[in-house]
């Protein structure tokens, strides 16, 4: 068999995803990355996971990858599917053990931008979604994983709305602010894997992917990443993974393809 | 004009609110009961033209509630007629609430009680964003999903808040006028208080009803149960009438009972070109079209909305040209194979899912 091209910086990020979530949990699924990520789980080391969607949509039989995170594939002959409500009740409840969110800024304490970039809330460069389900996973899962292209305007010193909360300000204003979790365990991107220093919970550099640097990491950030003694390595995705991603999870390349098609 | 509710002050000052009687009516339980008192208490036949439910109730400055999800078993169709009768100052809120940007754009609306305004994947509604920079609609309150979930949930159960533990600590609190931070009085920590929140009118597509309003709803319910209960006037739009006694033979899936509905239309296609499970796929390229191509600039969108919203009557005219475009009655069939597909309803290995996904050369 041939040996499959090398991963592209898109597919690390799919396996960094995956490798967060261990066999047997309930997976939170967000659209995009994320979604690629859980099923590439779910068909390589993780076949008993449960995903869970947030239009009530949960366990559906294995199948396509959805088009959207309402769309049929997440209910495809489920035994149930359930209320937005009560979906996010699961998390408040205990019954989500990760989820995985994507946002436009994230800082060093994980906290997420979803609103605007540039300016403030009634001057803006660009007005995006807002918070959808992204400030109740962040807010009641017992951990959860950000995902994002790193660079220095994407990781700010301050974001320009804090839509959902990380660590707050870190120390322990996540707890007192009355929020349920352990809040963020790791930031997942091209340039490898980030987690939050216990004490202060400021962002700080956990493993980096191939041909990566402690360096490229800080010029891909604007606030200052801490460093530890010792960094892991990050191995690129092995073979037989890549072609479980390439020909059954995305085989038409809507999230995979580098560079992308849209922006 | 003095407001009837108290509101929290900071949220006022920073989402510039001079007036704030104008968030009393989302959380008037007191007007919302009364309503309710006076509907009729009769088992009759609801049903009526899309055009006349919409005519009847469906009101200028009504808080319109956005249901289903983004493009699932969304009632598009209906939306559609509301903007082409011309309905003027309405304000919507939902989650997600994708499908007010365009009310905004037809000035049928203006102003937003907002969770999620986008479509994932398919890219950022840039008409959106255009639209709250020039002020043509007022970000009245931000909310997140599960919140608003539960505000319509507090309604529903006839609770006049419930307590929560998202939105603490961000922002959210800063720019939601509505929610307000207690200590729990049990544990003495930090909650938030979410009110009881009652649109005007809702409107739901539902795979079936009977003509009372009895009806079903298959796959996610999203928000819409609590929804119905919450809101003064209901409005049900679904794929198929069916006899009372089928709804007492096989009662599972039945969620909204007759007493609280208003309007029962039959409408085949009512979530064109949006989604509706067990009937028919999202025409995929129409919304990759809407994101990407015609969310650029205004003229864009214009053009976007004359064809697909002015110039179809219906749905069955919205298909027609969907269909000229995309390759006639086969794409029609082929949206109804993809989801039985999808939802494993029918043998799906010789079902093809790919598509040529609209990629706009600007980019």
């Amino acid at each position: 068999m041939n040996t499959p091209a090398p991963a592209n910086p898109f597919e690390q990020l799919a396996y960094n995803i995956a490798l967060q979530i261990h066999d047997g949990m309930i997976v939170y699924v967000g659209t995009g990355l994320p979604m690629v990520g859980a099923m590439l789980a779910k068909k390589t080391h993780a076949p008993h996971i449960t995903l869970v969607y947030e239009s009530g949509g949960q366990d559906p039989w294995e199948g396509p990858m959805p088009w959207s995170v309402g769309g049929a594939a997440t209910f495809r002959r489920a035994p149930m599917s359930m209320e937005m409500a009560h979906s996010f009740a699961m998390a408040a409840n205990g019954f989500v053990d990760i989820a995985f969110q994507g946002a436009a800024q994230i800082d060093m304490y994980g906290n997420l931008n979803t609103h605007l970039i540039g300016g403030d809330f009634h001057n803006f460069k660009a007005r995006l979604t807002g918070s959808g389900g992204g400030n109740d996973l962040s807010s009641l899962s017992e951990t959860f994983v950000l995902v994002g292209l790193q660079d220095p305007s994407k990781f700010p010193l301050k974001l320009d709305f804090m839509t959902s909360p990380g660590f707050l300000s870190g120390g322990n204003s996540r707890m007192e602010a009355g929020l349920l979790g352990k809040g963020p365990q790791s930031v997942v991107t091209q340039i490898g894997v980030m987690d939050f220093e216990p004490e202060s919970k400021r962002m700080r550099i956990k493993g980096l992917n191939p041909y990566c640097t402690a360096e490229i990491a800080q010029m891909c950030t604007s606030f200052e990443l801490l460093v530890p003694e010792t960094i892991e390595e990050i191995p690129a995705p092995p073979d037989d993974v890549l072609r479980v991603l390439r020909e059954d999870v995305d085989p038409h390349k809507i999230f995979i393809e580098f560079p992308p098609r849209v922006k | 004009m003095p407001s009837k509710f108290f509101y929290n002050e900071e949220a006022l000052e920073n989402l510039r609110i001079a007036d704030p009687s104008v968030l009393d009516r989302l959380i008037d339980h007191e007007s919302h009961r009364e309503n309710n008192l006076k509907k009729s208490r009769l088992k009759e036949d609801k049903r009526m033209s899309l055009h006349d439910a919409i005519a009847k109730f469906v009101d200028d400055g009504d808080i319109v509630a956005d249901s289903g999800f983004s493009y699932v078993r969304t009632p598009l169709q209906a939306h559609f007629e509301i903007w082409r009768q011309g309905r003027k100052n309405l304000s919507y809120i939902g989650s997600p609430n994708t499908l007010h940007s365009f009310a905004v754009f037809g000035g049928n609306c203006n102003a937003t009680h907002n969770s999620y305004c986008g479509a994932e994947m398919r890219g950022t509604d840039r008409q959106f964003s255009r639209s709250v920079k020039a002020g043509k609609t007022k970000i009245l309150s931000e909310w997140s999903h599960g919140s608003m979930g539960l505000g319509f949930k507090a309604a529903q159960y006839g609770e006049p808040y419930v307590a929560a533990h998202q939105l603490l600590g961000t922002d959210m609190m800063k720019y939601n006028p509505y929610v307000k931070e207690v200590k729990d009085p049990w544990t003495g920590k930090p909650v938030c208080l979410i009110p009881a929140l009652h649109p005007d009118v809702c409107i739901i597509h539902c795979q079936q009803a009977d003509m009372y309003g009895n009806a079903k709803i298959v796959g996610p319910a999203v928000n819409d149960i609590a929804e119905a209960f919450a809101s003064r006037k209901v409005i049900i739009t679904c794929e198929e009438v069916v006899p009372e006694l089928s709804m007492r033979f096989d009662n599972s899936n039945v969620v909204i009972p007759f007493m609280i509905v208003d309007a029962v239309v039959e409408l085949p296609f009512g979530c064109m070109p949006g989604s509706c499970p067990g009937y028919y796929y999202w025409a995929r390229e129409w919304w990759e079209w809407l994101m990407r191509i015609a969310t650029k600039d205004e003229a864009c969108m214009q053009d976007f909305y004359n064809i697909w919203v002015l110039g179809c009557k219906n749905q069955y005219e919205l298909m027609d040209r969907l269909a000229k475009d995309m390759g006639g009655y086969a794409y029609i069939d082929h949206l109804r194979r993809l989801e039985k597909a999808e939802e494993y309803l029918i043998e799906d290995s010789g079902v093809d899912f790919t598509y040529e996904p609209v990629i706009p050369i600007w980019d």
